[in-house]
């Protein structure tokens, strides 16, 4: 970062005013610590050490902002290329539609933001996963990409799903649940009469991160759900819910996960957001 | 009677084909319902046209819209049965056990909230998304796989010539072109012919049995208090029309469950509750019409009542009493119970005349109107790995 801030500052010199220099942000996508890929096997999940295969993989990721030396935010002005980021939303897709992921994915892979900031120190990285919510309840069939994805739908909840981790258990029952599947949207979204969008959601779950002491220049952002679902049984699924953790209220497949991303859920608060770090 | 009924005729007459302006370029669409009858509201983005309804008639009976195409929306939503399916609840892609009992299609574009319980499904096209992208339950499977059912539907000749024609500014097959020859389908899909509407707005007397005529007097007594929630041209409360001030939205817990004597309905089946975490909306599910509910059974979110005598024994009771099982538990004391349900004595022969009267609701031609039913020929890859229910 501070080689690019260097080259960056001699350019500011040449065209003075309002200079931005390009930063991507690298993300990698693990599974208990392993490399994320699509057909693997990842053993050793879980309060039962479940083997898992994934069978999707991607996230919403909004609001990304660099982290000042005085501590102050600049947002990334992200590149509207038209198919990933939008605004300052951005859809991170790691799996690429092979083996198990051939259900729901497809061949296309976004592993990183890719914006401008005005030339400055920063020493610092944030983000939020989640779709804003004046973007999050929307008409998605006339809705620009990525907003138009339909594995990120979740309108019958009223939006989209922000974080979409897909587990199949390899050794689960014959007639187990489907999968385990890791889903972050907003819940209980009352609408201001019944026959209008919403107008606030209860259950926001939006996850907010700020991470000091990053350089996008060598560092990534590492996302992993094995530290999440550490205390959950990946093989079963409590009777009459979603399978897995999808949020929703009274899911008792949710009352040790969610807490893990930084979020309260029911009667349980929100504990240090275990998904996401960097290195 | 006859003299209400001259004069709504010329109000019909004056304010007909309102709907729809943008359509001026082809035929404007006739509405095929009677003059005394409002047509349902069109959004600005879906004006209606006879080609577009015809267009989302072939996509309706398509199975190719499926993931592995054995789903149309039409193997859930079979015509013969006022487009709902027989069981007590869906049953999608794989085999996949559905959570709601299927809701019909007749005169689905009056209802300005739809499905049993999601607040948020106030359009057609939007509420299309569910079924073909949902997958919590599955139902066609669809969720990630637009790009591919759209090549799919690229690739026949009959779409290849429709969607362009329909859709001249943005010919592409895609979510909104889809999804909007869809909800104008189903927009088409009026059912206002039935005996007793030939009884009621037509005046021919004959129509209905005597029984029935009784059952009706019966439906519109307080003793009873059906007519409360299943109310007007619908029988339901949910209705808007091109000539509402206001959208009617109508939903009530008619207390068929109580499980844990705090008023709570089974898991994954709360009502409204599930979207807005009100305790009050606990069991709440939107008022059905009951148009054609002769032929719709099993009945209630979840079907759990096979014949409308059930139906009608847990009105009587003021609410059901489920006496073992994990769902166990007296519906009539539920809190969150809505106060028409109040419960009645009646005789048997009160009993079959109401239901006399709710099988004179049932209109044939809709259910046989070849203008709703399947338009692909036999053996077409539309439909030939179809599921019918």
């Amino acid at each position: 970062m501070k080689h690019v801030l260097t080259s960056f500052a001699l350019l500011a010199l040449a065209s003075p005013a309002h200079a931005d220099q390009p930063v991507t942000i690298n993300f990698a996508a693990e599974i208990g610590g392993q490399p994320f890929a699509c057909g693997t096997s990842y053993a050793g999940l879980g309060a039962t050490d479940a083997a898992v295969e994934v069978t999707d993989y991607r996230m919403f990721v909004s609001a990304p902002a660099l982290l000042r030396t005085d501590g102050s935010l600049q947002p990334i002005a992200l590149d509207q290329d038209g198919k990933w980021q939008m605004g300052d939303v951005a859809l991170l897709d790691f799996e690429d539609g092979s083996a198990s992921c051939n259900g729901t994915g497809n061949a296309d892979m976004n592993t990183s933001l890719r914006g401008t900031v005005p030339d400055g120190d920063y020493q610092g990285l944030a983000f939020t996963i989640a779709v804003p919510f004046d973007k999050n309840h929307v008409d998605p069939t006339t809705a620009p990409a990525p907003f138009n994805a339909t594995s990120m739908f979740w309108n019958w909840r009223g939006g989209y799903r922000f974080l979409r981790i897909d587990m199949v258990p390899t050794d689960k029952a014959e007639d187990g649940p489907k999968g385990w599947f890791l889903h972050l949207g907003s819940t209980m979204c009352k609408s201001a009469s019944k026959t209008e969008s919403p107008s606030e959601c209860a259950n926001p779950n939006h996850m907010r991160l700020m991470f000091t002491g990053f350089d996008p220049e060598s560092n990534l952002v590492v996302i992993d759900p094995a530290p999440v679902v550490a205390e959950a049984d990946l093989r079963i699924n409590a009777p009459e819910t979603s399978p897995g953790c999808m949020s929703f209220p009274e899911d008792s497949d949710c009352l040790t996960v969610m807490g893990k991303l930084g979020l309260p859920y029911g009667d349980v608060p929100a504990g240090p957001q275990q998904l996401v770090s960097v290195r | 009677m006859r003299r209400q009924l001259t004069a709504l005729l010329a109000l019909a007459v004056s304010s007909a084909g309102a709907a729809g302006t943008e359509a001026a370029e082809t035929a404007p669409y006739v509405w095929p319902m009677p003059a005394w009858m409002a047509p349902p509201p069109v959004p600005e983005d879906n004006p209606m046209s006879a080609a577009k309804v015809e267009l989302g008639r072939h996509l309706f009976y398509d199975s190719r819209l499926s993931r592995d195409g054995t789903i149309a929306c039409a193997s859930c939503h079979d015509q013969a049965r006022g487009f709902t399916d027989g069981r007590a609840l869906a049953v999608g892609i794989d085999d996949t056990a559905g959570i709601r009992n299927v809701p019909g299609l007749a005169n689905v574009g009056y209802f300005p909230v739809l499905t049993w319980g999601n607040p948020h499904m106030t359009s057609l096209e939007f509420q299309s998304l569910i079924p073909l992208f949902g997958d919590n339950p599955d139902e066609m499977g669809s969720n990630g796989r637009e790009d591919d059912i759209f090549a799919r539907l690229a690739g026949d000749p009959y779409y290849a010539k429709a969607f362009p024609e329909v859709f001249p500014e943005r010919p592409a097959i895609d979510l909104f072109t889809v999804t909007r020859a869809l909800g104008a389908f189903e927009r088409s899909l009026i059912s206002l012919d039935s005996p007793y509407d030939r009884f009621k707005y037509w005046g021919e007397e004959d129509a209905l049995s005597e029984a029935a005529k009784r059952g009706e007097q019966l439906f519109f007594d307080h003793r009873f208090e059906c007519y409360h929630c299943h109310v007007g041209v619908l029988f339901t409360d949910n209705l808007q029309t091109t000539r509402s001030a206001l959208r009617e939205t109508g939903n009530h817990n008619t207390g068929l469950y109580n499980i844990d004597g705090d008023g709570a309905y089974p898991p994954r089946a709360t009502g409204f509750y599930e979207f807005t975490g009100d305790p009050s909306d606990m069991g709440r599910f939107r008022t059905p019409s009951l148009r054609n509910v002769g032929v719709t059974a099993p009945y209630f979110h979840d079907g759990s009542a096979e014949t409308l005598e059930e139906v009608l024994a847990h009105y009587a009771r003021a609410g059901r009493e489920i006496t073992d099982g994990p769902y166990a538990g007296d519906g009539a004391r539920n809190p969150h119970k809505d106060g028409m349900i109040v419960g009645f004595a009646a005789s048997e022969s009160e009993i079959s005349d109401i239901i006399a009267f709710l099988k004179s609701l049932t209109d044939e031609r809709f259910l046989t109107n070849p203008a709703y039913g399947d338009p692909w020929p036999q053996g077409h890859p539309a439909t030939a790995d179809r599921v019918m229910p």
